[in-house]
């Protein structure tokens, strides 16, 4: 055989085997976004829950908490309520420093109420990390060379990470029975 | 909710994972789930009888100096697919799923909700650095991981990616608290003990810092005796100890369970003078448990159980006059002790496997969106080829299928 014919044979053994890893790449983003998309429903329905608890906490208890205060608490539920903008972040801390300045003690409130509201606290910390943790293996697998060369799913949008702070640093700190490490 | 716990270690040896897995399948049990198990075992009639699964024998691979054992091919594969099939779980936990085992395979065939545990015990570093690579594709399918302890987790986000919620090991926390002593070794009654368990002839538990330590001890307290547990060749601590030593030094060899909490129960001091890395500190949680006042080198591990300090006293590792000095001060002080076994009494309690299963339960429910589906094994014929599949996941489906029927055979 010439040697035109062997460089034939490796050329298109190299397209063969491209193609063979393109597809079970394009295979494994695939399954990447759809696990995005499914943490970012669990978390999402996470933190409609917690501004539904607190828009009714705010509505239904002003008296408790103080009209100002329930005002205030009103407005950052009906921002975090509101559809998705770039600025959810935002309007999710805010809610969260408001839900957590509010006093221990709240007369006429009743007890599951507040125990969803603490509730809410550790699913958002879970699915929050969940959904970050789907996003970076996205990230990391779509910025290695080869996939972004070959340019494996460059128009799917690229998921971004979700980060409110949520004071929960037992999830990723100290081992312990949640005491925070300093 | 239906759950499938993975536990890639044989069954019927003592290990940590293989506690976890059936701990925390009792007490999800307990809480009204259906929980069921599969795992490897040495012998098949040592499974207890209804919901656990045998899923074959686990190949050792001598490895760094101990024992890895793997399992994979054809006929594991073929059992995990039955086992996905019939269970029809809303979520599936598996267990230490980097090395090649059945954990690793239920990750390459299950679709649906994956959690995973990583106890990253007997994995070494730069195996993993290798293979994390390898495995990766297959790790990413992971919809919730969860490590043992801050080190767990470092290992975890350094060799496979992703990050890790950290949920600690649990401990049945009445089986230690309440109970017998062992006989003549009453706490606070029968002379001063203090307690060490662990293997006896590996240098990196630290027993020698401790009977270094003892001789101190002695001088201040001539009643008080330091009681080994676990396994280990006796003579070479007979060599370690000396004259001066023999009569203060009680070898116990292995307990049972049983046992082993009535141990914890009776000595007035434990002491864990450990001098490398442990990832977790199971036992001082269950020493904790039992109201032992506890002496721990500074381990990372161990010093976020004992809260830094506050739940029991800490030296520096490796240095005995140190060691000697807390053991001597600890002894000489009741109030202290009873001070340390109330507050350990409070910390074991956020280490109770209700508490635990509970957190466990918390990252399931995260990961199940309502109304879906069950894990099930991937379909390779069928109506399932009708479902919706992303695009890109048609193009190589004859191709997986035609290797899923080769694994079938």
């Amino acid at each position: 055989m010439t040697p035109d014919v062997w460089l034939l044979l490796a050329l298109a053994a190299v397209a063969l085997v491209l193609a063979a890893w393109s597809l079970w790449t394009v295979t494994r983003l695939g399954r990447l976004e759809s696990r995005v998309d499914r943490a970012w429903t669990a978390l999402e329905t996470q933190l409609r829950r917690r501004a539904g608890l607190a828009a009714e906490l705010a509505r239904d208890h002003a008296a408790a908490m103080g009209e100002e205060r329930a005002r205030r608490l009103a407005a950052v539920a009906r921002e975090a309520r509101a559809p998705w903008t770039r600025d959810r972040e935002l309007a999710e801390n805010a809610l969260g420093r408001e839900l957590r300045e509010l006093p221990d003690e709240l007369p006429g409130v009743p007890a599951a109420l507040r125990a969803d509201l603490e509730g809410t606290w550790t699913r958002i910390g879970l699915a929050r990390r969940f959904y970050n943790d789907a996003v970076r293996d996205t990230h990391a697998l779509r910025t290695r060379r080869l996939p972004s060369l070959l340019r494996l799913h460059a128009s799917h949008p690229m998921p971004r990470f979700f980060d409110i702070e949520d004071g929960l640093h037992e999830l990723t700190g100290s081992v312990g029975a949640g005491r925070p490490r300093s | 909710m239906r759950i499938g716990l993975v536990c890639p270690y044989q069954w019927d040896v003592p290990g940590g994972v293989q506690y976890h897995v059936r701990d925390l399948a009792d007490t999800l049990r307990g809480m009204g789930h259906h929980v069921e198990v599969l795992t490897p075992a040495e012998h098949e009639e040592s499974l207890p009888a209804r919901h656990v699964t045998w899923a074959g024998r686990t190949v050792p691979i001598p490895y760094n100096g101990s024992m890895a054992s793997v399992q994979f091919g054809p006929v594991s594969a073929a059992r995990v697919r039955r086992w996905l099939r019939e269970g029809a779980f809303d979520v599936v936990h598996v267990h230490d799923p980097a090395p090649p085992s059945i954990g690793l395979l239920v990750c390459m065939i299950a679709t649906g909700p994956i959690v995973a545990t990583f106890h990253a015990a007997t994995i070494r570093s730069k195996w993993l650095a290798a293979w994390g690579p390898v495995v990766r594709p297959w790790l990413e399918r992971i919809s919730g991981r969860i490590a043992v302890s801050d080190f767990a987790r470092r290992v975890q986000v350094e060799h496979l990616g992703g990050d890790a919620v950290i949920i600690p090991n649990g401990v049945h926390v009445d089986a230690f608290a309440h109970g017998p002593a062992l006989p003549g070794r009453a706490r606070g009654v029968d002379g001063p003990t203090i307690g060490f368990l662990g293997r006896y002839d590996e240098p990196r538990k630290g027993l020698p810092v401790l009977l270094e330590a003892m001789r101190t001890v002695v001088r201040h307290h001539p009643g008080a005796q330091l009681l080994i547990a676990g396994r280990g060749d006796p003579d070479a601590v007979h060599e370690l100890l000396g004259d001066d030593l023999r009569a203060h030094v009680t070898l116990l060899g292995t307990l049972s369970e049983e046992d082993k909490a009535a141990f914890l129960r009776s000595v007035d001091v434990y002491c864990a003078p450990n001098l490398l890395g442990e990832s977790f500190g199971i036992i001082l949680i269950e020493a904790l448990a039992a109201g032992a006042p506890i002496v721990a080198s500074d381990l990372d591990a161990f010093a976020s159980v004992l809260e830094d300090g506050a739940a029991g006293v800490l030296v520096r590792r490796g240095d005995p006059r140190e060691l000697a000095r807390a053991l001597v001060d600890l002894l000489s002080d009741p109030e202290r002790r009873a001070h340390l076994s109330t507050r350990g009494a409070q910390v074991a309690a956020g280490y109770d496997w209700s508490q635990i299963a509970r957190r466990i339960l918390a990252v399931y429910e995260t990961v199940v969106p309502p109304g879906s589906g069950a894990v099930t094994a991937a379909e390779y014929d069928g109506p399932a080829e009708l479902r919706p599949v992303p695009d890109g996941e048609t193009g190589d489906a004859p191709l997986r299928s035609a290797l899923r029927r080769w694994v079938q055979r």
